[in-house]
């Protein structure tokens, strides 16, 4: 029944434990050659928390996320992700560790339905042998028939139960973003990063979208890290921002703060400009 | 062709059930089917959930109980704002119990609609779908004081709703109810047998083609009634499937939800959303359908345009099934033998074209589909019927219960609307009304005792439609009796005779016939936007709207030969000479189509008095400039030229 809607019997009914995503970055150095990409950042997600991070443009947001989950590999400095050190560690472990994400332009398989790019996600939770998912044994089909519940759940939050079955190559953008979000969640991450989810979006697409964030923020619990460029957006949801420029953390506080920081104002916003 | 065994509720037991309130058949109902049968399935989370008829008889026991615990008393009435989903239902029949009145309102209806409604009949709960219905009340609460609490079903994005004491979700109710049942376990059955079978159990809106709708209102045994007379008449069985896709403000699901289901042990299925509602037909695969007519004309015209993209092999298969088909049905309608070797090919196309196709559409499992509210074109008809889909018309008006007109199998012409259902009797007055006289009549308007004395005389209904009855008893509705146009040379025509033949393209999606005191026939066009789009497409024709779509020069060229065709099967005086392609659709939100998708042409005729007058003069062109209201009530402008085009 629709009256029953919004709590999930599999999805999000973790024990608090499972929830638990404290990320500390400390004084990380990047560089690509001659170019400083990062230059001694600090950066800590407490449990719970929707922490964005904002700079104009080849400020090293993205850099920053590519380090978290494991893509680059800083030359100097440490990160710890509940007390455990995955500086070095490769994308696949680091998502083992319950980080998940999403991308500035969408990684998903166009020729594969929503469904089959979600289950995708499921594969770190699939402990069964090649000969036993062959043979459908009993202990396969309970398996998968938890997994198409976590995802079923998802698909009925994200309300895409009419995309269900479509390939994503036929779906418009701002459905794919929705898509790659679902992916991100199936993965049951403990902590959520989120490159740019709202790019490109329309008005509406976007309103849709910040209500999922902050129904997964406040409802289910969810730790996220939001890489956002829409000023309107940021500073409405995000409990605290960081502002990169240039590589270098310049401010860090909730968003009253830094409104009005004239660091932030003069390099983000340009010197005259208020929001 | 061959469909599944059917088990008939027996005749005795619709009966006796029949003295019953409608909320007492379904307490008989979960004593004797109980956790055999289901009784409701909902799709949700990708796969049909069921309810059997216990669970269907204990959530509407705690719902029932949980108005109790609010304060509700007999008598009482309750606004329903809700989708298809069992809530509906619950709400429905748990309010029923307890002796209170209900009334469904269209969820599509802007804030100032509802409100007008809901004052009119002081509800004192309302139940609402979701936020959006919740917000459009919040807007008005100022003028809702009488709306002691409103009960919301969806609980998404209301997290920030729970402080207000005037909101309450369903959950909320259901455990209010199963608190009180836990201390007064008697109390639900004490109120339940309180109910009498010639009570008030809803009421429902009518179209209100003219004005603002009336509320009509019905006693249980209406609809018990109308359930026993579609038992005794249509192939339905103990199981078979109901799938709710019409509003549940609209008499059909009402009757069948409220009446025909509880009654016989069908079962409900509902949808998982709106958008999915055609793949979960197909998945259900109704046994019977009643439907409006556009849901007839719209898939047809989808399957005609899905055929021209299919491959060389597809089409040849399908124009020969047509053929076939066109063939047996003519000589059926004739109620001549079809020789042997049409028969033959018949039975081979509905095998290689026929069913395929109907599985395609999810109609395969049809054994009877009916097809009501406005005039369908006797074209769709033979179209479905040459493909071996039992689609009969049928004639009926919420103040007579619901349908009570249909065509025996057997015995189907595609223009008439058929005969009586049993214990119904229909007679023509002298100015053509059709009157009728049936047990499942409805008890009056609310608080309209003038417009009901005029509807109601002795005991027959006016229905206000003008018809004759042909030499085979059958009954044919030429139209609204105040729509019957009269030209300048004094003849009769019936607008809905032109368009209904207009809709049948499939590029056409709304026409609207002009004519009356007037020298010629002309007519206001809506184009099918998405039809007409995928066929710009094809042939590399760049649009932006619809507005752009409809006043492009190759697009009225297609429009005009659709016209000279449907011209051609006209009789003379009934030809259109001049159209327009209108601008914009004809849309409910302002005011042109009744919320059930019938043009309001009087509001039409005002409102575009410049286009008619136009029309019937030398004009190549006008300039416009048109309003279109938003769902959210801004009024936007379009401006625009439109081209008045002859037809020769």
């Amino acid at each position: 029944m629709k009256a029953f809607r919004g709590q999930p019997s599999v999805f999000g009914c973790t024990q608090p434990t499972d929830r638990q995503a404290e990320l500390e970055v400390k004084k990380i150095f990047l560089s690509f050659g001659g170019v400083m990409a990062l230059y001694d950042v600090d950066l800590t997600v407490r449990t719970g928390e929707l922490v964005s991070i904002i700079g104009p443009n080849g400020a090293g947001k993205t850099s920053l996320l590519n380090c978290i989950t494991g893509y680059y590999h800083p030359q100097k400095g440490q990160i710890l992700f509940n007390g455990e050190e995955v500086t070095g560690h490769h994308p696949h472990e680091i998502t083992k560790k319950g980080i998940g994400r999403t991308y500035q332009n969408i990684e998903l398989f166009p020729g594969m339905t929503v469904l089959a790019n979600m289950l995708l996600a499921r594969h770190l939770y699939c402990d069964y042998s090649i000969g036993k998912a062959a043979l459908f044994s009993s202990s396969v089909q309970k398996q998968e028939v938890h997994h198409r519940q976590v995802l079923e759940e998802l698909i009925d939050f994200l309300e895409m139960q009419p995309i269900r079955k479509k390939p994503v190559g036929s779906l418009p953008y701002g459905m794919r973003k929705r898509v790659e979000l679902g992916r991100a969640l199936a993965l049951e991450p403990k902590l959520l990063v989120l490159d740019e989810p709202f790019a490109g979006m329309t008005l509406e697409e976007k309103e849709d979208m910040v209500r999922f964030l902050l129904e997964l923020n406040s409802g289910w619990d969810q730790t996220m890290i939001l890489v956002e460029h829409d000023m309107s957006i940021v500073m409405s949801i995000s409990q605290r921002i960081i502002v990169l420029n240039f590589g270098e953390k310049i401010a860090e506080g909730v968003p009253e703060v830094i409104q009005n920081h004239p660091e932030v104002v003069k390099a983000y916003l340009g010197e005259t400009t208020r929001f | 062709m061959e469909v599944r065994k059917t088990e008939r509720p027996d005749q005795q037991t619709v009966l006796s059930l029949c003295q019953y309130t409608l909320p007492q058949i379904l307490f008989q109902q979960a004593k004797e089917l109980g956790t055999k049968k289901i009784a409701i399935r909902e799709k949700m989370f990708g796969i049909w959930q069921a309810y059997h008829w216990q669970d269907y008889l204990n959530y509407t026991r705690q719902v029932a109980l949980g108005f109790f615990a609010l304060g509700l008393k007999r008598g009482e009435n309750i606004g329903i704002i809700t989708d298809n989903h069992p809530e509906w239902l619950f709400s429905e029949l748990g309010a029923q119990a307890m002796g209170a009145i209900t009334i469904n309102l269209f969820t599509s209806s802007i804030a100032k609609e509802l409100t007008t409604m809901l004052n009119r009949i002081r509800a004192a709960y309302v139940v609402a779908q979701d936020q959006e219905q919740v917000d459009k009340l919040l807007e008005m609460k100022e003028q809702l004081s009488h709306v002691r609490k409103v009960i919301y079903v969806d609980p998404t994005g209301m997290r920030t709703y729970t402080n207000n004491p005037w909101l309450m979700s369903f959950k909320e109710l259901l455990d209010l109810g199963t608190k009180i049942d836990a201390t007064q376990p008697s109390l639900f059955e004490e109120e339940l047998w309180k109910g009498k079978p010639e009570e008030v159990a809803l009421m429902i809106m009518t179209s209100g083609t003219t004005g603002i709708p009336k509320l009509a209102m019905i006693s249980h045994r209406s609809f018990t009634e109308i359930a026993r007379k579609w038992v005794e008449t249509a192939p339905i069985g103990i199981g078979d499937n109901w799938i709710s896709i019409t509003p549940t403000a609209w008499i059909v699901d009402q009757m069948w939800g409220m009446g025909v289901s509880p009654l016989t042990g069908m079962s409900m299925n509902f949808p998982e959303t709106p958008e999915t509602a055609t793949e979960d037909f197909r998945e259900i695969g109704p046994a019977v359908i009643i439907t409006s007519s556009r849901f007839w004309e719209d898939l047809a015209s989808k399957i005609r345009v899905k055929i021209a993209d299919a491959g060389w092999m597809k089409r040849k298969l399908f124009a020969l099934g047509e053929k076939i088909g066109g063939a047996v049905v003519d000589h059926q309608s004739q109620r001549e033998p079809v020789p042997s070797y049409l028969r033959f090919l018949h039975w081979l196309a509905a095998r290689l074209v026929y069913r395929p196709l109907l599985d395609r559409v999810g109609c395969a499992e049809i054994r009877a589909a009916v097809t009501g509210g406005h005039p369908i074109s006797p074209d769709v008809i033979r179209f479905f019927r040459a493909k071996g889909l039992n689609l009969k018309h049928a004639y009926g008006l919420t103040e007579g219960g619901g349908v009570f007109q249909v065509q025996p199998d057997g015995e189907v012409k595609p223009e008439t609307v058929g005969k009586p259902l049993p214990r119904t009797e229909i007679k023509i007055a002298e100015d053509q009304e059709v009157l009728v006289r049936t047990p499942s009549c409805f008890v009056g308007y609310y608080q309209d005792p003038e417009a009901t004395k005029k509807a109601l005389h002795d005991g027959w209904l006016h229905t206000g439609d003008a018809g004759y009855i042909d030499d085979d008893g059958h009954l044919l509705i030429i139209g609204r009796k105040e729509e019957i146009m009269r030209t300048k040379g004094g003849e009769a025509i019936s607008s809905d005779f032109i368009e209904t033949r207009l809709k049948f393209s499939p590029y056409i999606k709304e026409a609207v016939v002009w004519g009356e005191a007037r020298d010629y026939i002309t007519g206001f066009i809506n184009i099918d936007f998405g039809n007409v789009g995928s066929w710009a497409e094809d042939r590399m024709i760049p649009y932006t709207t619809y507005t752009d779509l409809s006043q492009q020069p190759s697009v009225e060229d297609l429009i005009l030969g659709e016209v000279r065709l449907v011209n051609t099967q006209l009789p003379k005086p009934m030809r259109l000479q001049k159209i327009i392609l209108l601008y914009k659709l004809l849309d409910a939100d302002d005011e042109e189509l009744t919320r059930t998708g019938k043009v309001r042409r009087k509001f039409v005729h005002e409102q575009y008095i410049k286009l008619i007058e136009a029309m019937y003069s030398d004009l190549k062109e006008l300039e416009v400039t048109g309003k279109v209201r938003y769902r959210d009530g801004q009024v936007g402008t379009i401006e625009t030229k439109v081209r008045i085009l002859t037809v020769e």
